[in-house]
């Protein structure tokens, strides 16, 4: 039985002529590690912007839980329980590790329009807030401000943004780019812990990372879904070898 | 906390003491400090806490102040709105245009937010000659301050105590406000749009949340104006007042709290120093801000609380010794170029008779100072050359110690 919880329906998006993503339809289960895997440029970016509300899609319908979230605002969408993190460090560089997790976890609890009272006195978004700082491992790194961060550590303060919206469904588009074996290693340990009890979504490069985590995979070559399966299958499938994998062999 | 809340109230007290302590001259110089200082903190909020550069803020400034003059000669300073509540005026007309203005601005970020609220406060300023019956025509609205609460409010004291009550009042209240969660919405706002939207933030109703309220004070502080010189006139709505208080807060600091009150106050003091001795204050006031973003960008009161925070490297620049140094710098080179300058503007003068009249001796200073002699010239070229040289010496010493902190972190 099946339980898709992210549903793509013939999704297009086109940039004046250009058809970046064409037609295409893809069921996302609830609970799964699902990958999206392509050459560059097959539109892997563009497709968790369709998702998360950045771009909106020309044609098609996009479903979270049943709803459709296709061209609503990031925050709409956000709200729905679809959180992303992005290729390009994207974090509140002058604020502490801490608050940048907090701002996420304010909007959460619905307590951002609190004018009345202190910010330390919400006991509740502070202790949720050293939960996911103790879950990314930044603790140390409360008080340090997020540009003083080395990378690595910046990737794990995204993830970790991305989660305290406390979402169902978790897009990661590239957390292991520009990564260490050793950091590599340990990203996938950290995901693998955020993605306990929700959807990941995950565009990477890393075949390694791919294969180990992603419970499915589906390629994506020149805006169309060339297969979708296991692992295995992908690793099997001659399609997939031609589009993509073989490139890398060569 | 307990150290921040006694400063705060020593301040506060030091400040109340001020009309006890001073002639009425200075009183009055003081309660223009207040205003400029409250102006700036509204305009500091907005673009220090919410990242918003406002080009335009004399409209809101503006706006509190006419609301004022009209609402002291419609109420008289009695019933319930006696002459200390008039800046409430202020305050709505400053909210309510924030809040219409504020709309349309925050739908843009960046260069074209500060391009519409100049747009905005041009077209107030174009407008206002035109509606006479509102903002009097040439003439302005004058009116007079009512005695309230047994309160004459006829010295300058007076006012300045109402003026003080009202700044500390909206300082304050915007102080904590940073300290709430909507206050933290708003540094989230400053420190990346793009993101907020993404962990579900609508960002466009709390930006212009931000500016009706940043409009708000600085309705306050128009308002404030006008209780202090009992009239208003459309010049309030120039550009040149909006580009005041940007380069006031930013000489102070705009990223932290009170830099824009102490740059707004001190600049105020300035003028108030200046404008009576000098034609060329204006320049001055100039050079000051483009020497302090060159040497200072992050303002006055900016810098020194950066290096107070900061580790030894930072807090070096803070010792005494140092501290004096620098001072010798400063004010050799302010002595050289202020020289220089007023030299020059005599010369340049038309009463002067230049190659005609055989080059006579200016005063400047009670000093009489011929074009022709060379310890004219030597003195301040010598005076700036100091002042380089000791700017120079810093900075190289600033070179030295980083590298051997760094070299010193290699070998570890």
């Amino acid at each position: 039985m099946t339980d898709p919880v992210l549903i793509l329906d013939a999704v297009d998006k086109s940039f004046g002529e250009a058809r970046i993503i064409r037609s295409v339809s893809l069921e996302v289960e609830r609970g799964e590690k699902h990958a999206v895997i392509g050459p560059n440029g097959a539109g892997k970016s563009t497709l968790f912007h369709l998702c998360s509300g950045q771009l909106t899609p020309t044609k098609g319908r996009i479903l979270l839980d049943g709803a459709s979230i296709g061209g609503l605002p990031p925050h709409e969408v956000n709200h729905r329980g679809l959180a992303r993190s992005f290729q390009i460090t994207n974090i509140f560089p002058g604020l502490s590790v801490f608050e940048n997790l907090r701002l996420s976890v304010l909007r959460r609890r619905r307590r951002n329009w609190v004018f009345w009272r202190g910010i330390a006195g919400l006991k509740e978004t502070n202790r949720r807030t050293e939960e996911i700082l103790a879950q990314v491992r930044l603790t140390a790194r409360a008080h340090d401000l997020a540009s003083a961060l080395s990378y690595s550590e910046q990737r794990a303060l995204e993830i970790g943004m991305t989660v305290a919206s406390d979402p169902q469904v978790i897009l990661l588009d590239e957390p292991m780019a520009g990564m260490s074996h050793e950091e590599t290693a340990y990203a996938i340990s950290l995901i693998r812990e955020i993605a306990e009890g929700r959807t990941l979504m995950i565009v990477e490069h890393d075949m390694d990372v791919v294969f180990s985590l992603a419970d499915r995979i589906s390629v994506l070559v020149y805006g169309e879904i060339v297969a979708t399966g296991t692992p295995e299958r992908i690793r099997a499938d001659a399609r997939v070898r031609e589009a993509y994998l073989g490139e890398e062999a060569a | 906390m307990i150290l921040r809340i006694v400063l705060s109230v020593a301040i506060v007290a030091a400040l109340a003491c001020v009309p006890l302590l001073l002639p009425d001259a200075y009183v009055n110089a003081a309660i223009q400090m207040l205003i400029a200082a409250l102006f700036a903190t509204a305009f500091g909020y907005l673009c220090g806490q919410g990242g918003m550069l406002s080009f335009g803020h004399s409209a809101y400034f503006g706006l509190g102040a006419f609301a004022a003059i009209h609402a002291m000669n419609a109420v008289g300073g009695e019933g319930l709105l006696p002459t200390p509540l008039i800046p409430v005026f202020g305050a709505a007309a400053g909210l309510a245009f924030g809040l219409l203005a504020g709309w349309f601005a925050t739908k843009r970020s960046g260069v074209y937010f500060s391009m519409i609220t100049l747009a905005i406060a041009e077209l107030v300023h174009a407008l206002a000659p035109h509606l006479k019956e509102t903002f009097g025509g040439e003439g302005g609205v004058s009116t007079f301050r009512m005695p309230a609460w047994g309160i004459s409010f006829g010295a300058s004291g007076d006012v300045y105590w109402l003026a003080l009550a009202w700044t500390v009042l909206c300082v304050g209240l915007l102080y904590l406000l940073t300290r709430t969660p909507f206050g933290r919405m708003t540094v989230g706002l400053r420190e990346n749009t793009h993101r907020m939207k993404f962990i579900g933030y609508e960002v466009h109703r709390p930006s212009a949340m931000v500016f009706a309220i940043s409009g708000m004070v600085a309705g306050v502080a128009g308002a404030l104006q006008s209780i202090n010189i009992e009239a208003a006139n459309y010049v309030v709505f120039e550009t040149s007042v909006s580009s005041a208080v940007v380069l006031n807060s930013f000489i102070g600091g705009v990223r932290v709290f009170f830099g824009p009150a102490i740059g707004g106050a001190l600049m105020s003091f300035f003028g108030y120093v200046t404008a009576d001795m000098t034609r060329s204050w204006l320049l001055y006031q100039g050079l000051i801000f483009v020497l302090v973003m060159m040497f200072l960008p992050r303002g006055v009161v900016g810098e020194i609380v950066f290096r107070l925070q900061g580790g030894e490297e930072e807090r070096r620049a803070l010792r005494p010794g140092t501290l004096a140094v620098s001072a010798v710098g400063v004010l050799c080179g302010a002595a050289g170029v202020v020289l220089l300058v007023e030299i020059a503007q005599r010369l340049f003068a038309e009463a002067y008779p230049g190659a005609a009249g055989g080059w006579p001796p200016v005063t400047v200073g009670g000093v009489d100072w011929s074009p022709l002699s060379p310890v004219t010239w030597l003195l301040p070229a010598l005076l700036i050359a100091v002042s380089v040289a000791i700017f120079l010496r810093g900075r190289w010493r600033d070179r030295a110690a980083g590298a051997a902190a760094r070299s010193e972190e290699a070998t570890r």
